[in-house]
């Protein structure tokens, strides 16, 4: 019954936003407000709809109720009840369901936030979002429907991926969801304001950014999070591996970044109105790409867990769409003019767009190698491989001269610079730079790339820290005490300085990508209880291993007494479970970490006579990759965190209350 | 201006710098030690090599990354051929011969192979001329409508001028038509 009422409310959900892309594109071209209001609340009935669904399928989930399909392939009697959680998900047609719900819950909120501040753009933006939405539901309906039942009930479900039995799995997979589907927001925003004339009118640039951020805030924190996921699990001791489905949400993040860039010259100068609507194009574009390579793309991939053949259904959509917008771009781009003008090549409005190009260029790249295999295959018969040796070749450099902009670019002041002055202000951080090279190279970090890449690193670290201490001495001689002088410096230009903090988190992200990847130490070892090896200056003894049996897995637990030098560091235990049904074994490594170094063991072989085979890496400086999330995080609020003495007039959030209300 | 000034003021500690930095340079130099994190020479090789041939049966991963037997037998024979003294390029010509190109995890610089490697480049090196091209242009741009702007700017003056000549009447004219 309860099953029932959910893919009667699913159908309804359809109908609803087939209905609301109907009334908004109406009401618009008849100028009724009636249509559109009523299109509106089209829109607003959808989520609780979805809710009614989503509800349906858990309590399935939860009954064990293996006469629904999705269930029974992706549920057992055996699986915990929490990880129905990651079940919903685990398949395709949960996870339809799961970016529907998510996508229309963003969109109220949007649609809510917008509808006062942009009264001509949100009819248009409504229509748009509706539209995603009526595709997801339809898929759903008509080739993946998750609360269909199936002609026989078996006795038992086929159980969950044992590989997503992991506290990862929790957060990354709908995280990364979650962002490639909250591109659609600014986009809808932006070709909304488009459409409606609006775009050479800087009106929906706030909103645009606002969901342009927090867009690329979830697709930030999806990607970490997959990558810890990897690094903790997958046993191989390395957290990124340029694999199709981790470029296919790389390609969207990349696209972001360059737009919540290139907005910012929209918000304060007045200009690249048209390159902001190319760059959310291309960013939807992506993020379309990435679902489709998700969802059973034509590459090999680690990531296929949801194999299927409606990848091609999002293929044809991404096309439809894309047409459809560039043809909409061609249409409007006389609306589009410029007010600012350039002033000069030396301008931060420069450097906004060289950031841009080359994280396009990184975008492109990415895409290129993605998809080479597919196109040898068409010219030469032979699929080639194109993997990590080729991406880290040629996109490293790429990488290392983004991060040589982001010391410079924020020094350069609006409009037009002074060469005289940037080398002024760039003597300090090089000074830095040098020394701290000059430390390294006797400490024996002696190959040119990873030394130029720190000594960058440095240059641009300390290059922020010399605009916050500058600042807070200028307040500070003005009378603040030093605390109160850095918070106010922080809050008076929230974007800016947000922006700085993010930058900082990059660096951190980028000191642990050099340090893993130039400076990573790995060795296998095959050893017997009691064995003592040495790798550095770790020494570790084998004490044994564990077994231990369930009824769907078998678990051998590996532990070590692991010594840095004469210092005792504690007991290790990495451990591997092999799931015969799955024919899987999942790894998980067992991880010494410190911001100098990771000591990780994972096991890859346990043989009956005791004897077993470890892989022992030492990673310098992978801590810093996972701590540079949440500062990232922190930053984007900062930066989105509206002025208080504008919070009253500019806030999106009354307006939203009162979209709420209405 | 205080920042400019408070730099200026510092500036003689530039021609320190150069002096700092060759004795720091050769100081080090003396300290570099080789430091090895006791990985054999042999090990390193072999897991150089695994890293850039493909497990055929576990897409996507190298068969260093990969766990599946047949990834495993395959680093046996990586390390079995190196012992024997085989070259980097034999071992992988060994594995292509069986698995076909795509067991290595970069395309071959040779055939079709080339144009994976040809299009970055060139997409960099387009990407960084088309900006410079486009920078270029907005700033021309800027120039000619700046000229339009010291044009109209003039001519207002001139029309302010005459205006304020022929007397009071215009001035509110020009008032309520603004």
């Amino acid at each position: 019954m309860i099953v029932e009422a959910g893919q009667i409310a699913l159908a309804l959900a359809f109908i609803v936003s087939l209905y609301a892309v109907a009334a908004s594109f109406l009401g618009v071209a008849r100028r009724s407000p009636e249509l559109l209001v009523s299109g509106r609340f089209a829109m607003y009935s959808i989520p609780a709809l979805l809710i009614v669904a989503t509800g349906a399928l858990i309590y399935a989930f939860v009954n064990n109720d293996f006469s629904v399909r999705y269930v029974a392939e992706n549920s057992s009697l055996a699986m915990p009840r929490e990880y129905t959680w990651v079940a919903f998900y685990a398949g395709n047609a949960g996870s339809m369901l799961y970016l529907a719900i998510i996508f229309s819950l963003m969109a109220v909120v949007a649609v809510a936030a917008i509808r006062k501040n942009l009264p001509y753009t949100s009819p248009y933006a409504v229509g748009i979002m509706a539209l995603s939405l009526a595709f997801l539901l339809g898929v759903m309906l008509f080739l993946a429907n998750p609360l269909a039942r199936q002609a026989f009930t078996p006795m038992d479900g086929e159980g969950i991926n044992p590989l997503l039995v992991h506290m990862g799995m929790f957060i990354h997979p709908p995280l990364q969801m979650a962002g490639l589907v909250a591109v659609a927001i600014p986009f809808s925003i932006a070709i909304g304001a488009m459409l409606a004339n609006k775009g050479g009118n800087d009106e929906w640039v706030d909103q645009g950014r606002l969901w342009g951020m927090i867009s690329w805030l979830v697709l930030t924190a999806g990607l970490l999070l997959g990558s810890w996921w990897a690094y903790t699990i997958l046993g191989w001791g390395g957290y990124w591996a340029w694999d199709p489905v981790e470029n296919s949400a790389l390609m969207p993040w990349l696209a972001m970044t360059a737009f919540v860039h290139s907005i910012m010259v929209q918000k304060r100068r007045g200009m690249f109105r048209m390159w902001n609507m190319v760059i959310i194009i291309i960013a939807f574009t992506m993020a379309q790409l990435g679902m489709f390579i998700n969802r059973g793309g034509p590459v090999p991939s680690v990531h296929s867990f949801a194999q299927s053949s409606m990848g091609w259904l999002f293929l044809a959509f991404m096309a439809t769409t894309m047409i459809a917008s560039i043809a909409a771009f061609i249409w409007k781009a006389d609306t589009l003019r410029s007010r600012g003008k350039l002033e000069s090549l030396l301008s931060r409005e420069s450097a906004f767009l060289a950031q841009n190009v080359l994280f396009l260029t990184v975008a492109f790249v990415t895409l290129w190698g993605t998809i080479f295999p597919i196109f040898s295959e068409a010219a030469s018969d032979t699929v080639m491989t194109v993997g990590q040796p080729f991406f880290n070749r040629v996109n490293g450099p790429m990488l290392l001269l983004i991060v040589m902009l982001m010391g410079v670019g924020p020094m350069l002041p609006w409009r037009r610079a002074a060469p005289r002055n940037i080398l002024m202000m760039l003597r300090y951080p090089a000074l830095a730079a040098l020394v701290v090279g000059i430390v390294l190279y006797a400490t024996g970090v002696t190959r040119p790339v990873a030394l130029i890449a720190f000594m960058t690193c440095v240059m641009v670290t300390s290059g922020i820290l010399q605009e916050w201490i500058r600042g807070t001495i200028t307040r500070h001689r003005r009378g603040e005490a030093y605390h109160t002088a850095f918070v106010r410096l922080l809050s008076a230009n929230r974007p800016r300085y947000g922006g700085y903090v993010v930058h900082l988190a990059i660096i951190m992200l980028a000191a642990g990508a050099i340090g893993s990847s130039f400076y990573s130490v790995q060795r296998d070892f095959a050893m017997s209880p009691g064995d003592t090896e040495t790798l550095g200056e770790y020494r570790f003894t084998f004490v044994g291993t564990e077994h231990a049996s369930f009824p769907d897995r078998e678990e051998d637990y590996a532990r070590f007494q692991v010594y840095a030098g004469d210092k005792y560091l504690g007991i290790m235990e990495p451990f591997r479970a092999e799931y015969p049904s799955f024919r899987i074994a999942s790894t998980i490594g067992a991880i010494h970490s410190t911001p100098i170094e990771d000591f990780y063991i994972v096991p890859s072989e346990f043989r009956g006579d005791g004897e077993a085979i470890f892989r022992v890496l030492i990673n310098p400086m992978v801590w810093w990759m996972w701590a540079s999330g949440p500062l990232m995080a922190l930053g984007t609020l900062l930066a989105l965190s509206p002025r208080r003495s504008r919070a009253t007039a500019r806030s999106p959030l009354p307006a939203g209350a009162q979209g709420a209300r209405a | 201006m205080y920042r400019i000034a408070w730099i200026a003021n510092r500036g003689s500690s530039w021609r320190v710098w150069p002096f700092v930095v060759i004795v720091a340079m050769v100081l080090a130099h003396g300290c570099v030690t080789t430091t090895s994190p006791g990985v054999p020479e042999a090990e390193r090789r072999a897991s150089a090599l695994n890293k850039s041939i493909m497990c055929p049966v576990c897409p996507g991963e190298s068969i260093d990354q990969s766990q599946n037997p047949l990834a495993v037998q395959m680093r046996v024979i990586v390390d079995e051929k190196l012992a024997l003294g085989w070259s980097e390029r034999e071992i992988k010509d060994f594995f292509v011969e069986r698995y076909g190109p795509s067991v290595l995890m970069e395309p071959p610089s040779a055939g079709f192979g080339i144009a994976a490697w040809i299009v970055p480049p060139l997409a960099f090196a387009l990407a960084l001329a088309s900006l410079y091209l486009t920078l270029r242009w907005m700033r021309r741009i800027s120039d000619r409508s700046d000229e339009n702007g010291t044009e109209d700017e003039e001519r207002a003056r001139y029309v302010r001028r005459l205006e304020e000549a022929t007397g009071g009447d215009s001035k509110t004219e020009r008032e309520s038509s603004q």
